[in-house]
């Protein structure tokens, strides 16, 4: 389970201030595959960071349950100037893995053959998100949290991507952030629209769907 | 028990990972690689030592001017270095952040750690070359060396512990920095002896921490041909408070702050 506990968060803006989010309850339980649902900057990003702990709330709680992923899509985890291996190797000492046990895996999973010898900050965005992805997979979180970013690879790799995440590990907890109905349609069975610093929790995708397109 | 010793591995697994990231980014694969560090605290010594020795001869009060330069310039560097190392240090590092077990005070003890090691090993390395020819002092007592590098690293964490957040929270003092650090140089006791003072002067210059540290340094390097002065329970003292108040600020700091 995650809990939020009345969520605010405001960030320095000038002289004042910027509330982003004003107030957020709601709970995950383990198993659910939640669409976080807004417009841009209504907040989606923020609340995945302050669910990652990437972020502090300004005030309120979050109590986690279960082992929450790093946001995986949002651009954070990696150090551009260092190689794709070079990154394996830090995930996998700072996770307490087995580099050699994972380095098949994250070469087979990205298929960046070469590539993966070269600064991560030349990469493509689609190549990032093949290594992150990868690098997130090789630990084995209860709750993945994802940007929709990593899910648009090409055919092969979305093929990929859904094998691993909703085959493989079907049991597991998503929080994936989206405006694109089509997405939340295919992959969640919960949905979470963040609309004015408040989040309403829909336990039916339809439902929530309609609500959103009527905002 | 259980919570505890596994904080503790996930603790040791960060330190190391962020060292060798560190080491990396810094030096990388190629050549001497992480000796490097070595390198800046070791031309900085020895090109002020022979400066002095040619202004002012081989000696100065009974004692030799290349090893009482080396012995001061070495902590000094590195009391530099790692100061400016940490100003900032989170934002460079803020990527990192989306690892949850990584802390804040992590990136300033990494940070702070290499600067040590590659000072200690310069001293270690120049002090045993100078030695071997002939112009280095075999040290009276080790151990006395020991504390007063310890006592002169537990200062200067210290102070990184809070001027890193410190330099998060404000763009001035950022500033201010390289001129502080400068003046800090007679306060330092890299020139000096104590006993080479008057006595007010001498009860004064104790209430800066590093002068004990040097004056131990310098003792266990020359034993009894000088008398030294020191007060090991104010540096002790002065660095816990510092370290608390750098604790707070760093969780302050880090409930504000913006990653990427």
């Amino acid at each position: 389970m995650i809990i939020c506990e009345d969520i605010h968060k405001h960030y320095p803006l000038g002289h004042g201030r910027k509330n982003v989010l004003n107030g957020v309850n709601f709970t995950i339980q383990k198993g659910q595959k939640v669409g976080l649902l807004g417009r841009n900057g209504a907040g989606k990003s923020t609340l995945i960071k302050l669910l990652g702990g990437v972020e502090f709330p300004s005030s309120g709680r979050i109590r986690r349950h279960m082992s929450l992923s790093w946001p995986l899509g949002f651009g954070g985890g990696f150090q551009g100037s260092l190689t794709g291996y070079d990154n394996a190797r830090f995930i996998a000492r700072i996770y307490g893995q087995d580099y050699d046990a994972i380095k098949d895996f994250v070469e087979d999973f990205t298929e960046l053959g070469r590539q993966l010898k070269a600064p991560v900050k030349t990469y493509s965005s689609g190549m990032r998100a093949r290594l992150a992805f990868a690098l997130s997979l090789i630990i084995e979180f209860d709750c993945y949290l994802i940007d929709e970013v990593i899910l648009v690879g090409d055919q092969d790799f979305q093929r990929k991507c859904y094998h691993e995440l909703f085959e493989k590990r079907a049991d597991r907890t998503l929080v994936i952030a989206s405006h694109n109905p089509a997405t939340i349609r295919k992959y969640c069975s919960q949905a979470l629209i963040i609309h004015d610093g408040l989040a309403h929790f829909y336990e039916d995708v339809s439902e929530s769907l309609e609500a959103y397109s009527a905002l | 028990m259980a919570g505890l010793t596994e904080g503790w591995r996930i603790q040791v697994r960060v330190i190391i990972a962020l060292m060798i990231r560190e080491l990396t980014t810094r030096f990388g694969r190629e050549n001497i690689g992480f000796l490097w560090v070595m390198v800046e605290p070791l031309l900085f010594a020895g090109l002020v030592a022979i400066v002095w020795a040619a202004m002012r001869g081989s000696e100065t009060h009974g004692i030799s001017i290349i090893s009482f330069v080396i012995t001061g310039y070495i902590p000094l560097t590195l009391f530099r270095s790692a100061v400016s190392r940490s100003v900032k240090v989170f934002e460079v590092n803020g990527n990192l952040l989306y690892h949850r077990q990584i802390k804040l005070i992590d990136f300033i003890f990494v940070r702070f750690l290499i600067e040590m090691i590659g000072s200690l090993f310069a001293l270690m390395f120049i002090g045993t070359a100078l030695y071997v020819v002939g112009i280095f002092p075999l040290p009276y007592s080790f151990g006395h060396i020991l504390l007063g590098w310890l006592l002169y690293s537990l200062f200067t964490f210290s102070m990184c512990l809070v001027i890193a957040p410190l330099s998060e929270m404000s763009d001035i003092l950022e500033k201010f920095i390289p001129v502080v650090t400068y003046l800090m140089i007679p306060l330092s006791g890299t020139f000096f002896l104590v006993q080479w003072l008057t006595p007010s002067m001498r009860e004064f210059i104790l209430w800066s921490p590093p002068v004990t540290a040097m004056e131990l340094l310098r003792f266990g390097l020359y034993g009894h041909s000088m008398r030294p002065y020191y007060d090991i329970s104010l540096v002790v003292i002065f660095s816990l408070i510092m370290t608390v108040i750098g604790l707070a600020l760093c969780r302050k700091v880090r409930r504000t702050l913006v990653v990427g």
